[in-house]
């Protein structure tokens, strides 16, 4: 029963409709990847990944995960086929949970090619990357809490992809660069921590592009702690929603 | 009983779906009939708890149904909509279905086989929904619902869309389950639909029951009131010379095109009788017959009224 509520959501997120786009989206990072060296000719390589992959793959990752996550039940509800989940003999949390999985899976699938991608666009394609690894591990860990995040807001409300986009771009561009402690009230803030990559420097525009203007000192491990239990935390309380509320087909529940 | 609910009223904001409904549902197949906007589909959403009741009680089974696993395990439901994975082949969606119902992926396969081919639907269970046309996604419907053998099958308006065959094969098959003593409500907005597969009534109007039981007695309810009956003849004169000899007639008025004529009968079954034997031995001429009264409308009417 798991097994085929997690396979029907993978394959649901896997068609080549839905997952091909977002792998030519990873071309974007590629592209810069390959061009930095035009913008900033005397960085070292492992400041152009660390420049692109911040500016562009983390925030792919957030944009990736606010419109597949957000609509692991949305959609079911919008397309009236909740009915046929809700009425069989599975539990709603494991409907929820399982998808969850799923969806966030192939989110950070999406992130590692874009992470793969922006590596083969700095170092080529064989080339070694100091910080391939805690930028995968990044992605695997921010893939799972933003998808927590974007499935509880989307159990929320009706218009779940309107809150989560304007979540993706616009609060986890600004506030990571907020001074104070704001910045911990950032996801993006605890992958950076994660990646632990180096400073953008003095070059103020680059810092806040990168996401590394704030006071931003956690640690790597804070990063992990907080972000798994960040997701534990949202995926039990939308498991608790989802099975004590009313999901009904949207038209029908005006 | 399979199904009880007691005081049981739905509420959405101040439009209310069902008001203080108490009834019972025993094995076999009950009509869910109302008009629509009647409160049928409200209901059927309360017993198979994807809505929780506002006020009153209602047990499936003797549990409370509201996303309940136990309950799910004896109840099948096939929904009004017409929604699917419109990229999956009939095939895949039913087998689907079965996995979540707790099978194997071999016995799921077994299954929706068997459930496709109940439905009719072996030949064209390989194509996409979404080339399958409304009788096609009744089947399929139908077929989901019953995948694991449930005790309970609900049917929210499962005839519309079927061809006259289909709407017979239909009718068979819940007949066949209902003989091997399952209960089946089915809903309906359409009496003549409902007389043909059952006794059994429950008659919703503005969210409220109504009525609850046997047709017969409501049939025989609604006969103490003068039916409306309207005879298309070429000769309405002499139709209405013979009509008024026969029993039951409390009134005939002429129609203003001069090609029918208006009866107000009581008991319209004896009257059906009659008609018939005049036609045949008086040569009556007769080129339609029609009777106004015959719909939920007026069934409604005259519960209300009585």
């Amino acid at each position: 029963m798991e097994a085929a509520i997690f396979g029907q959501a993978l394959r649901e997120n896997l068609r080549l409709r839905r997952f091909l786009p977002w792998v030519i989206v990873g071309l974007v990072p590629f592209g810069f990847a390959s061009q930095w060296p035009t913008f900033q000719p005397d960085a070292m390589k492992i400041d152009q990944y660390a420049n692109v992959s911040s500016i562009f793959v983390f925030h792919i990752l957030a944009l990736t995960s606010a419109i597949l996550t957000s609509t692991i039940l949305t959609q079911e509800v919008e397309n009236k086929t909740i009915v046929y989940l809700l009425t069989r003999p599975v539990p709603r949390w494991k409907l929820l949970v399982f998808r969850y999985l799923a969806c966030s899976l192939v989110v950070a699938l999406l992130g590692i090619i874009d992470i793969l991608f922006t590596s083969a666009g700095v170092y080529g394609v064989l080339g070694s990357n100091p910080l391939l690894f805690r930028d995968i591990a990044a992605v695997i860990v921010g893939a799972f809490a933003y998808g927590a995040f974007f499935m509880f807001i989307g159990l929320l409300f009706n218009r779940a992809m309107i809150v989560c986009l304007l979540f993706a771009f616009g609060w986890e561009t600004a506030v990571p660069n907020m001074p104070g402690q704001m910045c911990y009230l950032s996801i993006n803030s605890y992958l950076q921590a994660i990646a632990q990559h180096p400073s953008a420097g003095q070059n103020k525009v680059l810092g806040q592009l990168t996401s590394s203007a704030g006071d931003n000192t956690l640690s790597s491990n804070t990063g992990y702690m907080a972000m798994i239990l960040f997701a534990i935390f949202l995926v039990a309380l939308g498991s608790w929603w989802f099975t004590a509320f009313e999901y009904l087909p949207r038209e029908d529940a005006e | 009983m399979i199904v009880s609910a007691t005081q049981v009223s739905r509420w959405y904001g101040e439009v209310i779906g069902v008001n203080d409904v108490t009834c019972v549902i025993e094995p076999g197949i009950t009509a869910l009939l109302g008009m629509n906007g009647a409160g049928k589909t409200t209901l059927i959403r309360l017993i198979t708890g994807q809505l929780r009741p506002t006020t009153g009680d209602l047990r499936v089974f003797g549990l409370e149904p509201f996303g309940n696993p136990e309950v799910y395990r004896r109840m099948g439901y096939c929904p009004e909509i017409d929604n699917f994975y419109e990229h999956y082949t009939g095939r895949d969606f039913v087998r689907f279905l079965a996995r979540l119902d707790g099978m194997n992926a071999k016995e799921a396969m077994t299954r929706a086989d068997e459930v496709i081919d109940m439905v009719g639907m072996t030949e064209r269970a390989g194509r996409k929904i979404a080339g399958y046309s409304k009788g096609m996604r009744q089947r399929i419907k139908l077929a989901q619902a019953m995948l694991h053998e449930p005790e309970l099958i609900l049917l929210d308006e499962p005839l519309n869309g079927l061809d006259p065959v289909g709407r017979r094969e239909f009718m068979d098959l819940l007949g066949g389950l209902a003989n091997q003593g399952k209960a089946i409500l089915v809903s309906s907005h359409i009496l003549f639909e409902v007389e043909q597969m059952t006794r059994s009534l429950l008659l919703l109007h503005r969210g409220r029951l109504l009525a609850t039981g046997d047709l017969g007695v409501i049939r025989s309810l609604i006969d103490k009131h003068p039916h409306q009956i309207r005879i298309e003849t070429d000769e309405p004169r002499k139709a209405a010379a013979l009509l008024a000899a026969l029993p039951n007639i409390v009134s005939i008025k002429f129609d203003r095109s001069g090609e029918s004529i208006q009866l107000e009968v009581h008991e319209p079954s004896a009257f059906y009788n009659a008609l018939a034997t005049a036609v045949l031995e008086r040569g009556l001429s007769i080129r339609g017959l029609s009777s106004p009264d015959n719909n939920l409308e007026s069934v409604f009417k005259y519960l209300v009224e009585a």
